[in-house]
């Protein structure tokens, strides 16, 4: 009775540690992998913008293949802070000592994607600043994993995010 | 066996492998995110060396002159080395260690570039000055003598004999300088086609000078020199004259000085934009009865070989196609100011390998300098697209090699360009005003411009803001131009798919449009500070 208890615990053992273990370890570092790629792409697409003052409708579907490549689907969110110099320009007129007061606003995702549908090329200006952000949408193979054993993560969290923004440093031309 | 052994051999192998491994991972994660990071401080460290090199030019009234200008670029390489001392500041490297892993800095301007890197004092005692400290044989840190985009031709064409070296620039303009039949020769212009009017005895057509079939005519500027008058001016070799009493007496400022200028008058109805083209026209003329037959494949390096320089398919740059490719005096097609004319291509061509060769040396060299680090000082493959910024525009391109960040050594580059300057009027640098003072200012592209309305060309920097010192001391800003950007096409820039190509889609939008920008365009240009443009002042002069 004892030796039956014994073997029913240890191929349970056995199986959590041959199998689900592995399995585990390997999916966490398949996620680790898929981080480290989403960071590396987000940064050098958002690199790529500020660089050349261009945001063009190859790089953005440039970035979305290397993210996807990763296995996951992703949810990829854009924001481009336009810089407005004109208040600032109007408040020089009357005050000699200020230097200006730049107001940016913004154009999120949708807009965005309309603009490169209509135009391939999206100029951007010295001083706007574009910020790019991939979250996972679909559960990893790791999140599943847990989910099924843990029960703590909840579907809608993500576990790969990359998140990299900077200020343009160039006006875009349409001519180089 | 058991199948409990079995399990706890599973376990010993398992486990150091998983740890191993994930160890593995976390030291290339951890190597990667430095490696961006690095990436990112050395990408604004290089943007605030160019906005400092910017803002400085801007508010000097000197600027192009080749001392002040030395003097720009130096500063811009302590902003450089101050701000990416401050980025890696948490890392524990200061200003002077850091120094020792930056091999080159290139600064690319209108006709040259100048490279800042490390090099011996070959300069002995005797030879030395009296005040001067620094001892013989010492490494120095410095910039190096101005490199031309220059290329050595040698041939014949139109059964003449040359030896020439052509300098390039960012546009079209080049300057020969050489020896054609025998004879010594140093000319220098834009190239231009599509020129015609009465200038080049194209009949009798009652228009002085037309380019692409607009007549291009005189006209008068204004701008504000603080933030109340406005004054006519004229901008001469870099300078902006400006009168008050309908040009009897003129005066410039000198950075913040307003100094007098005497025994010299200027004509307040402008010129220039004609007499660019004028002599764009003149030197096209000159090239066409010298050069026309000059190929590529005449280009030689210094000992006088053919240069030979392939590109990524093993298709040799300089082929045997014909450099300067004119289109005709009035074919609008393939003209020679295209972009993808042979005589662009080959210009690109001739600075690239300009850069490409003096830089890979400077860095390589670098290694015989630096005796601190063990690293293997390299120059990094630039993209194709890379080359293209670098090409195109003045720019910045700054090295950082040799850092250890963990698993490897970093090499990485950053390449910042700036479309807004003095050193080159680009193409689009050009953009249109309403000539009201509270009205807006337009990219040519604008698809709101409309052809019944008059504008002005302005120069893109006459935009910024600048500075003004009162008599207190005390300091103001002010715009020379007080028109706001349009939402369009300034604070927004919406291309249309049609703007891609610039001439055609100017020459589309009617013949005001295209008068102002092409004005404008020759008038900014010629204003230019050129070593060559003495004689500039007399066109303009009153007799």
């Amino acid at each position: 009775m004892g030796d039956t208890l014994i073997i029913i615990v240890v191929i349970g053992l056995s199986a959590v540690l041959m199998f689900i273990f592995p399995l585990m370890t390997m999916s966490d570092r398949t996620d680790d992998v898929s981080q480290l790629t989403v960071n590396t792409a987000t940064t050098e697409f958002v690199d790529s913008v500020i660089t050349t003052g261009k945001l063009t409708l190859d790089k953005y579907s440039k970035f979305v293949e290397n993210i996807s490549s990763t296995g996951n689907a992703y949810d990829v969110e854009m924001e481009l802070k336009v810089l407005d110099e004109n208040p600032g320009k109007k408040t020089t007129q009357s005050v000699d000592k200020r230097i200006g007061e730049n107001v940016y606003y913004s154009k999120y995702t949708s807009q965005i994607l309309d603009e490169l549908d209509k135009t391939p090329i999206m100029l951007l200006k010295e001083g706007d600043v574009f910020i790019a952000s991939a979250k996972n949408k679909t559960p990893t193979m790791s999140q599943q994993l847990k989910n099924f054993f843990y029960s703590v993560i909840g579907n809608d969290t993500y576990t790969i995010a990359a998140e990299h923004a900077g200020i343009v440093s160039v006006t875009g031309s349409n001519y180089d | 066996m058991r199948i409990q052994n079995l399990a706890v051999i599973f376990i010993i192998i398992i486990l150091p492998i998983s740890l191993v491994l994930s160890s593995y991972t976390q030291n290339q994660v951890k190597t990667l995110s430095l490696q961006i990071s690095y990436d990112n401080k050395l990408n604004n460290a290089t943007y605030d060396a160019l906005k400092a090199f910017k803002l400085n030019t801007l508010n000097s009234s000197t600027s192009n002159m080749a001392n002040s200008k030395l003097k720009d670029i130096e500063a811009s390489i302590n902003t450089f080395f101050n701000s990416i001392a401050s980025n890696f500041n948490m890392a524990g490297y200061d200003k002077d260690v850091l120094k020792h892993y930056v091999p080159a800095l290139v600064y690319t301007m209108y006709d040259g570039y100048y490279i800042y890197s490390p090099y011996k004092n070959t300069l002995t005692d005797s030879e030395k000055a009296k005040s001067e400290t620094l001892p013989d044989g010492e490494n120095l840190y410095g910039l190096k003598p101005y490199i031309y985009y220059s290329c050595r031709y040698k041939g014949s064409s139109n059964s003449k004999d040359y030896d020439v070296v052509i300098t390039y620039a960012l546009d079209n303009y080049i300057t020969v300088q050489g020896i054609i039949d025998g004879t010594a020769v140093y000319k220098y212009g834009y190239l231009l086609d599509n020129i015609g009017g009465d200038y080049t005895n194209n009949g009798n057509s009652g228009k002085d000078i037309t380019y692409r079939g607009i007549e291009i005519k005189e006209e008068t500027l204004q701008e504000y020199i603080d933030k109340d008058n406005k004054l006519t001016y004229v901008r001469i070799n870099g300078t902006k004259y400006y009168t008050e009493d309908n040009g009897n007496t003129w005066y410039y400022y000198l950075n913040g000085d307003k100094m007098q200028q005497v025994g010299a008058k200027y004509k307040t109805i402008n010129e220039e934009g004609k007499q660019y083209y004028k002599e764009a026209y003149d030197f096209t003329q000159w090239i066409k009865d010298n050069l026309i037959d000059l190929k590529a494949s005449n280009a030689v390096d210094e000992k006088g070989e053919t240069l030979k320089d392939v590109d990524e398919q093993g298709k040799n740059k300089f082929g045997t196609y014909k450099i300067f490719d004119f289109g005709g005096k009035d074919s609008q097609e393939g003209s020679i100011e295209d972009a993808d004319s042979n005589f662009n291509q080959h210009r690109l061509a001739v600075i690239r390998y300009s850069i490409e060769k003096n830089l890979s040396v400077a860095i390589a060299n670098y290694n015989r300098y630096t005796t601190t680090i063990s690293a293997n000082f390299q120059m990094p493959k630039l993209e194709e697209d890379e080359w293209t910024k670098i090409i195109n525009n003045v720019s910045i391109i700054s090295f950082l090699q040799g850092l250890n960040i963990g698993g490897k050594v970093y090499n990485g580059y950053s390449i910042i360009t700036n479309t807004e300057n003095e050193e080159v009027v680009r193409d689009d640098a050009i953009y249109l005003a309403d000539l009201d003072d509270y009205g807006n200012y337009y990219r040519v592209t604008d698809s709101t411009l409309n052809n019944n309305t008059d504008y002005i060309g302005v120069l893109n920097l006459d935009f910024e803001r600048r500075v003004k010192l009162n008599d207190d001391g005390s300091e103001s800003y002010f715009f020379p131009k007080k028109q706001l950007g349009s939402y369009t096409s300034i604070v927004n820039n919406f291309v249309s798919e049609e703007a891609q190509d610039f001439y055609k889609y100017i020459d589309g939008k009617g013949e005001n449009i295209a008068k102002a920008y092409y004005t404008a365009l020759g008038r900014e240009r010629y204003g230019m500070y050129r070593i060559n443009n003495l004689q500039i002042n007399e066109i303009n002069k009153n007799d």
